[in-house]
C-alpha cells in the first residue's frame, strides 16, 4: 500500500522553473531516496506535500488524504526536517522543544532526550547562538520526538560532521526496521545508498529515473571480456578484479554506484 | 479555534513592547491630566489662539470646559492614538510576516494545528495587547482623575468614549494584520502595515487644521472616531464606531482567510 503518492504534479514558476509531471509513491515501510541537484524541484514537491503549496495542477495525498486540504491530520503522525532550518531565535533549544511537544499536543520526553543524547546535542543554548549543525540536530530531534509513523526529510544531513552523519543513517535504518515510511531529499550517495530501497532522480523539475536501487545499477553494469596470455594470468586476473574466467577469457563487471548514475542524468549534456 | 500554547508563547513575546508603551501612557495620562486646572487651560487656550494650525493638528482645541473635554482635546488625538498604532504595527508585523519572511512558520504549520487556528490565536495575542494596553489607560484615568479631581470626571462618559478608541485601536489592529497575512516579505507588510495607518494619521493631522485641508477627512478612518460625538451621544459618533468595529471585524476575517489560502515559501 502506497502511503505518499504524487500523482502528475505540476507547478509552473515560468522560464522552465518549476516542476512539472512529477509522479511516484512511497510504500509502507519504505525509505525512498529523492535526488537531484540544488534548484531541480525536491523542496517544491516536499512543500507541496507538506501542505505549504497548494497544488494547482496534478495531485499529492498521504494516507489518502489530501495533502493541501487535511493537512493538519496528516501533521499528526508525520516528521518533517526543513532544508532550511529556522526557529524562534529567542528560545533555547530545551524550550523550543518543550514548546513544540505542547504545541503539537504530544509531549514525549524519553524519546527526546534519548534522541538528544544519540547526537550529543546541548540544548540549553539560545538557537541564536548555535552553528550550523547544532540547529540541525534539534531540528533532527523536533521531527523525529513525537514517534511519527511518516518522516519527510529534505536533505536531513546538511551541516553534520561524518560521525553525526553516521548516527543519523544509523537512526533512519532504525526507523525503517520499525516500519516507518521515509522520504528523504539528499545529496549525499553515501546514506541514500545504505538507506533507501528505491530513488526517484529529478532534474529541471521531471523525475528522470525511478527505481530501486538495484535496477538502477543494473542498467549501468558494463561487461568488460578481455583475453590473456596463459590461463594462470587468465585465473589471477579474475582474482583480482573480480572477474569470471573460462580459458583464456576473462569477463569482468563493473557495478556503478549511484553517484556515477546520477553524474549520468545530470553531468554534461543539457 | 486558538492554540494556548502559542497564544502564551506569543503574549511573552509581547510583554517587552507593552511595558515601554504602558509607561509612556502612565507618563502622559498622569501628567496630563493633573494639568486639568481652569488657570492652566486659558495658558493653553493661548497656545491654541497664538498657533491654532499646530495645536489643531495633534487634536488639541481650545474651550475643553470639563475634565472629559479636557483630556478628549490633550490625550485622545495624539497619545492613546499612536502609541498603541506602533505597538499594533510592530506586534502585527512580527505575528505572521516575520515568521514566514524568516522561515520559522515552518514549526507552526509542521503540526497537528490547522492554519486557522494559527492566524486566530495571532490575531488574539495582538487584540489582547491593545486590550490591555486600553483597560490600563482607562484605568489609569480613572484612578488619576478621580483622586485629582475628585466628583469631575463623568465615570460612564470615560467609559464610552474608551469603547469607541477601542473599535478605531481594532481597526487598526486589523490593518496591519491584514498586512501581515497578505504579504509574505516583511518588507512589504511593514509598508503597508505601518504606511497605511501612518498616512491616515497625517491626513487626520491635516483634517484637523482646517481650510481646505479638512477635505482630508474623507480619507482618514480616525475622523470615523469622535469623542466629542460620544459624550454628546450623537449618532453619527456612534454609528461611525460602529463602523470602525465592523471593519475591523472583516478585515480581520479576510487575513485569516487569506493566510489559510495562501502558499507558504517556507
Amino acid at each position: 500500500m502506497s502511503v505518499i503518492k504524487i500523482e502528475d504534479l505540476t507547478r509552473d514558476y515560468g522560464e522552465k522553473k518549476g516542476i512539472f509531471h512529477v509522479s511516484f509513491e512511497v510504500e509502507q515501510g519504505e525509505v525512498f531516496g529523492f535526488l537531484g541537484p540544488n534548484g531541480a524541484g525536491k523542496t517544491t514537491t516536499i512543500r507541496h506535500l507538506m501542505g505549504f503549496l497548494r497544488a494547482k495542477s496534478g495531485r499529492c495525498t498521504i494516507d489518502g488524504l489530501d495533502c493541501w486540504k487535511d493537512s493538519d491530520r496528516i501533521q499528526k503522525r508525520l516528521g518533517y526536517i526543513p532544508g532550511e532550518i529556522s526557529f524562534f531565535d529567542d528560545m533555547t533549544g530545551t524550550e523550543l522543544l518543550q514548546f513544540l511537544g505542547k504545541y503539537r499536543k504530544s509531549p514525549s520526553d524519553t524519546r527526546k532526550n534519548h534522541l538528544m543524547e544519540c547526537f550529543e546535542l546541548n540544548p540549553h543554548v539560545k538557537i541564536k547562538k548555535m552553528s550550523k549543525g547544532m540547529k540541525q540536530k534539534l531540528g533532527i530531534v523536533a521531527a523525529f520526538m513525537h514517534d511519527p509513523d511518516i518522516l519527510i526529510l529534505d536533505e536531513p544531513t546538511s551541516g553534520l560532521d561524518p560521525l553525526m552523519q553516521n548516527r543519523f543513517i544509523e537512526l533512519v535504518e532504525e526507523e525503517k526496521k520499525r516500519g516507518k515510511t521515509i522520504l528523504m531529499s539528499s545529496h549525499m550517495f553515501e546514506e541514500v545508498e545504505r538507506t533507501c530501497q528505491r530513488v526517484g532522480m529529478i532534474r529541471e523539475g521531471k523525475i528522470v529515473a525511478l527505481d530501486s536501487v538495484e535496477k538502477l545499477r543494473e542498467q549501468y553494469v558494463r561487461p568488460y571480456t578481455v583475453t590473456l596470455a596463459t590461463p594462470e594470468l587468465a585465473q589471477d586476473f579474475a582474482k583480482d578484479f573480480g572477474g569470471v574466467s573460462s580459458g583464456l577469457r576473462v569477463t569482468v563487471t563493473t557495478k556503478q554506484s549511484l553517484e556515477d548514475i546520477f553524474m549520468h542524468y545530470y553531468g554534461g549534456e543539457k | 479555534m486558538m492554540n494556548w500554547t502559542l497564544y502564551k508563547h506569543e503574549m511573552k513575546g509581547s510583554i517587552r513592547l507593552l511595558v515601554i508603551f504602558l509607561a509612556v501612557i502612565t507618563l502622559y495620562v498622569s501628567v496630563i491630566i493633573r494639568m486639568y486646572d481652569p488657570e492652566l487651560i486659558k495658558t493653553l487656550d493661548g497656545f491654541v489662539e497664538a498657533m491654532p494650525e499646530i495645536m489643531a493638528a495633534v487634536g488639541m482645541s481650545a474651550g475643553a470646559a470639563s475634565l472629559m473635554g479636557f483630556m478628549i482635546s490633550y490625550l485622545y488625538g495624539f497619545i492613546l492614538l499612536v502609541f498603541p498604532m506602533i505597538f499594533y504595527i510592530l506586534r502585527g508585523n512580527g505575528l505572521i510576516a516575520k515568521y514566514v519572511d524568516k522561515g520559522s512558520m515552518v514549526s507552526l504549520v509542521a503540526a497537528p494545528v490547522k492554519r486557522r487556528t494559527i492566524a486566530f490565536t495571532q490575531m488574539a495575542v495582538l487584540c489582547s495587547g491593545g486590550l490591555i494596553l486600553l483597560i490600563y489607560a482607562t484605568g489609569l484615568e480613572l484612578v488619576v482623575a478621580q483622586s485629582s479631581f475628585p466628583g469631575e470626571l463623568v465615570v460612564g462618559d470615560l467609559l464610552r468614549v474608551n469603547a469607541g478608541l477601542l473599535c478605531l485601536h481594532l481597526f487598526i489592529a486589523a490593518i496591519c494584520f491584514l498586512s501581515s497575512c497578505l504579504f509574505s516579505d516583511t518588507k512589504y507588510s511593514i509598508a503597508f502595515g505601518a504606511g497605511i495607518p501612518t498616512l491616515m494619521y497625517i491626513l487626520q493631522m491635516l483634517a484637523n487644521v482646517g481650510g481646505a485641508a479638512e477635505k482630508a477627512k474623507y480619507f482618514t478612518v480616525f475622523t470615523l472616531f469622535d469623542p466629542q460625538g460620544i459624550v454628546e451621544g450623537t449618532a453619527s459618533s456612534i454609528a461611525g464606531a460602529g463602523i470602525l468595529l465592523g471593519g475591523a471585524v472583516l478585515l480581520f476575517l479576510a487575513a485569516v482567510l487569506i493566510f489559510q489560502k495562501k502558499d507558504l515559501w517556507i
